[in-house]
């Protein structure tokens, strides 16, 4: 027999207690009257030396019950080693989450991490519940056996363990793995034919770096009796430096950009001198430069300009310990086009009219290359196709049919309110037959209220540096009579309450209209700092739907229809990285697994792009543990050592196989104690009086 | 105790001691011829004797034995202390006090001598002075057979109060347990002695409250304050029995120091002896201070 918590049998000492008071007499119930007590002094308890036979029961009794008080604190307990017997035992459930994210391809610790799990089996026992876990960006099940079968389940998981030569190139996101584990166990225990598992544990073996996104768990209720323990493997000592692009903050903004990216070298890093490399396409000599990133900082480096007319595709960052993600794909974007026609009587180069100030909005830049035309509203030329239309005057009812048709089947347009001739063009575009049009005589200036800031158009000014509308003023605007009240979203309005801004949807097509333009004559709109922003804010779903980057990371969702400026029709292949690989048949959707530059092609067209490691998985040091404690994870223990683990597990198993007696203890506790209460209600009613002799 | 009738009680212990007469601590004008006083200045001059003046030619004052009867008071202690005792090892302390303050009342007044009586506890509960009657003795034993009422002892209170009430010189018998803080008894006593009474105490103990004979474990109450004490009385009695002999001893001092004749009892001693004992013993020499009157008294 054994002891859980041996340190109570100190306890046992206690029996000296009613040793003690029983060989003290007990309180004299005769009463003695003496003259005076002034030469009394109180004298120790009178000890009984008069024993009876009722009292040594007594002490006896109570001598057993706090015996066994003891023996139910201790825990004894016999290990069972019979097999059948353990077959009995409650069933544990442990579910392993290995982490097989890019960085751990660093030094041995894929092979350490495959040691513990198989490490980990050994606390399995006959029917157990084993699951395994294999995770990066995305959690999957490599096993799952419900009833442990020994050596038969372990040579399964063995076999499944070698099979992974090599972890993945995706990030790693343990908030996800944990909440997927925790969820399965869940949804397991939801089914009432299943018999409850006594012990639900869920260890993740993992080297626990800071980049490992753990945002799932927050807010997530992790559901009560599963404990987590974490296994960290390899110490990141020597730090690490990783290199991501730097992105172009906004569209409008990256007008012939260079590309810049950013090194970063963990707070924990040994060194802070580095060597940044390109290499080209053409396999010349790779340019290289010295970069200096103190510990714990990053530092943002632009191409230099002499590289810039190099057809660079790869970076490289050479100097720390680990090289898995030192490599960075670079695929040059490709310039998209996107046509805009204006249709109105203004001249191009007239700055008092509209056109003027749009073609001036719409730049060429690296990634986009506009093309605004104009033609009259009065022209019988056919409707160009166009991303977006603005409409500046009356068109005739050709081009307005036209129009409607080509917003209705996706198109975009947007139409600036000038005079009360629109009201034709309008009533038509709005379904509106009794629209009608009229001028605002505004005495000083309009300005703009109400403003819808949650619309995606109106989104980009949602900040409160931006969303300051009252420098600008309208001169003149107009105010729309009978707008229809369904189908009509007013963005903005006038101080003085008729719509300024409003969208209309036509089918698969927006309509937006502005009841005041931004001619100098109508307004400050096209010189003040929110007409750029307001241009492509219309035009966004546009772009979204034509432009693709170029830069994805591994997991990534690529949309094979974005390619090819938006026109991909026919059989796309995908050419992975790596000589002499076979070309991959897309779908819509493509997941690139590894980093590289991939090349995706049409029936005539071609078009590459890169796919590199999530940056965060480069930031190697470990995530503080009081993260976890944060995040409300019941934990087992914060970092187990091997030889903790190895303690856990022979104690695991100690306590699978023993059969405990403390509840035998209690039981047989409280019997003497009733027995004990009965004898001595029955000894003090027949004390006999004690008389002074 | 056979005969349960106080005087009876008293009878039968006196009856043959009638012996023997006390002389008055006083001196004054009376018929018995003491001795001559060479006169001195101031002296009554009706006290010369002018056929020894008329003789010798000299002033002589003429002196005279005081006549007057002894006046005797007792002192009883009434407290709750002086109940214990009743049981077979012996009677209550109050019971042989009362008894043997009222054989001797009996045996003074057979003798025609004036006697009062006090009781006290922690004040004085009654007072009877000191008279020569023939109801006197029947008063005396009506207020001996009084059961004690009274709680705690203060003998001193008690007797700084009588020594105000006590007026002409005479005897005070004081029987009482003494079981009671004696710091300040001196000084009381003094009040007596100090005026000139012939004190004489009795001290009344239940023998077990000399050698403590008790077996069993009890709690032991205090009969005067109601204190209650767990005691295994084999552990408590040789402590018991030093502070009581270290008690009595100081008693003794201060009675000797007072110069006060001091008589220890046990309730099982024979009361004849007690009385015998009591008669038979001489005042201390520091009570044999019989002033010299210069002249009669009021008296």
């Amino acid at each position: 027999m054994s002891f859980l918590t041996p340190l109570y049998l100190i306890g046992a000492l206690g029996l000296a207690i009613p040793i003690i008071l029983h060989l003290l007499h007990d309180r004299p119930k005769n009463k003695q009257v003496f003259g005076s007590l002034m030469f009394l002094d109180k004298t120790k308890p009178p000890v009984d030396r008069k024993r009876r036979p009722t009292h040594l029961l007594l002490l006896l009794l109570r001598c057993l019950a706090l015996l066994l008080l003891v023996f139910v604190f201790a825990r004894p307990f016999v290990t069972v080693d019979d097999p059948a017997a353990a077959g009995k035992r409650d069933r544990q459930w442990l579910t392993v989450l290995l982490d097989q994210s890019a960085s751990m391809q660093r030094g041995d610790l894929w092979v350490q991490a495959k040691g513990k799990v198989l490490a980990a089996l050994e606390q399995l026992g006959p029917g157990d519940h084993f699951t395994l876990y294999a995770f990066d960006n995305k959690a999957d099940l490599l096993v799952d056996v419900i009833s442990w079968q020994g050596s038969a389940s372990e040579g399964e998981v063995t076999q499944l363990l070698e099979r992974l030569d090599k972890p993945s190139f995706g990030g790693s996101n343990l908030g996800q793995a944990l909440v997927f584990a925790g969820e399965a166990i869940q949804e397991y225990e939801a089914n009432p034919d299943e018999r409850p598992l006594v012990k639900r544990d869920i260890l993740v073996i993992s080297d626990l770096q800071k980049g490992s996104r753990l945002g799932d768990v927050q807010g997530y209720e992790w559901p009560t009796g599963i404990k987590v323990s974490l296994d960290q493997i390899g110490e990141d000592d020597q730090g690490n430096c990783g290199i991501e692009q730097v992105a172009a903050r906004t569209l409008w903004a990256a007008t012939e950009s260079v590309p810049s990216f950013r090194v970063s070298n963990s707070s924990n890093a040994s060194t802070d001198e580095f060597e940044f490399v390109a290499q080209s396409s053409t396999d010349d000599d790779p340019l290289s430069q010295k970069v200096h990133v103190p510990p714990g900082r990053s530092r943002v480096i632009e191409f230099p300009t002499e590289w810039l007319g190099q057809s660079i595709n790869r970076l490289s960052v050479r100097g720390d310990v680990a090289d898995f993600d030192n490599t960075f794909y670079f695929a040059q974007e490709k310039q998209q086009s996107v046509r805009i026609v204006y249709i109105g009587e203004d001249k191009p180069d007239d700055a008092e009219g509209a056109l003027f100030y749009l073609r001036s909005a719409f730049q060429k830049t690296s990634a986009l290359n506009f093309d605004v035309q104009f033609m009259s509203g009065k022209s019988a030329a056919p409707l160009p196709e166009a991303d977006l239309y603005v409409v500046g005057d009356a068109v005739n009812a050709k081009l307005s049919t036209s129009l409607d048709k080509a917003v209705r089947a996706g198109g975009t347009a947007l139409v600036i309110v000038h005079s009360g001739k629109q009201a034709g063009n309008m009533q038509q575009w709005l379904d509106a037959p009794n629209l009608g049009i009229d001028d605002v005589k505004s005495k000083d200036y309009g300005l703009l209220q109400s403003l819808k800031l949650d619309h995606p158009i109106l989104s980009v000014f949602r900040d409160s540096r931006y969303s300051d509308f009252t420098n600008l003023h309208f001169w003149n605007y107009r105010e729309l009579q009978s707008l229809p009240e369904e189908g009509i979203q007013v963005l903005a309005r006038f101080d003085t309450g008729p719509p300024a801004w409003l969208l209309v949807s036509r089918d698969k097509g927006r309509l937006m209209v502005m009841t005041s333009g931004w001619k100098p004559a109508d307004s400050q709109l096209a010189l003040s700092t929110k007409f750029i922003p307001l241009l492509y804010s219309v035009l966004q779903p546009v772009l979204e739907s034509k432009t693709q980057s170029r830069q994805f990371f591994v997991g990534d969702q690529i949309r094979i229809s974005k390619f090819n400026n938006g026109n991909v029709a026919g059989s796309v292949s995908i050419i992975p990285p790596g000589n002499d690989v076979a070309p991959i048949k897309a779908g819509d959707v493509f997941l690139p697994d590894k980093p590289g530059l991939y090349t995706v092609s049409g029936s005539d067209w071609s078009e590459m792009f890169a796919v590199n490691i999530i940056p965060s998985e480069s930031r190697t040091e470990p995530i503080p543990m009081d993260q976890f404690q944060r995040l409300g994870l019941p934990m087992n223990d914060l970092v187990a050592t091997p030889e903790q683990l190895a303690v856990a597990v022979a104690t695991e198993k100690t306590e699978a196989h023993r059969h405990e007696y403390w509840q035998w203890a209690l039981a047989a506790m409280l019997l003497f104690v009733i027995i004990e209460t009965v004898l001595a209600a029955k000894g003090s009613r027949s004390v006999e009086p004690i008389t002074a002799s | 105790m056979e005969i349960k009738s106080l005087s009876l009680r008293a009878r039968a212990v006196v009856e043959g001691f009638m012996s023997g007469l006390h002389r008055s601590p006083r001196t004054g004008f009376s018929t018995e011829f003491t001795e001559y006083r060479q006169y001195s200045q101031g002296d009554d001059v009706r006290f010369l004797d002018w056929k020894v003046m008329a003789r010798t030619d000299r002033e002589f004052i003429k002196k005279f034995e005081d006549e007057t009867n002894l006046r005797c008071t007792f002192m009883v202690d009434f407290s709750k202390s002086m109940e214990f005792g009743g049981d077979d090892s012996g009677v209550k302390k109050s019971d042989y006090g009362r008894t043997l303050a009222a054989s001797l009342a009996w045996f003074l007044l057979q003798q025609r001598d004036a006697v009062g009586l006090a009781t006290f506890d922690r004040d004085v509960r009654e007072f009877i002075p000191p008279r020569y009657r023939q109801d006197q003795l029947k008063t005396l034993l009506g207020r001996l057979e009084t059961q004690p009422a009274g709680q705690v002892t203060d003998l001193c209170q008690a007797l700084n109060k009588l020594a105000s009430l006590v007026g002409k010189r005479g005897m005070i018998v004081l029987v009482s347990d003494f079981l009671t803080p004696i710091a300040d008894l001196e000084k009381s006593l003094n009040l007596f002695t100090a005026a000139g009474h012939d004190v004489r105490v009795v001290q009344v103990l239940h023998p077990r409250e000399l050698d403590f004979d008790f077996e069993d474990a009890a709690i032991f109450e205090d009969m005067e304050s109601g204190r209650s004490l767990i005691l295994d009385p084999g552990l408590a009695r040789e402590s018991y029995i030093e502070k009581i002999k270290a008690h009595n001893a100081a008693l003794d001092d201060t009675f000797s120091a007072q110069g006060i004749t001091s008589f220890r009892v046990s309730t099982t001693e024979p009361m004849e002896l007690v009385l015998l004992r009591f008669l038979q013993q001489q005042p201390a020499k520091a009570v044999v201070r019989q002033r010299r009157s210069t002249g009669r008294t009021a008296a």
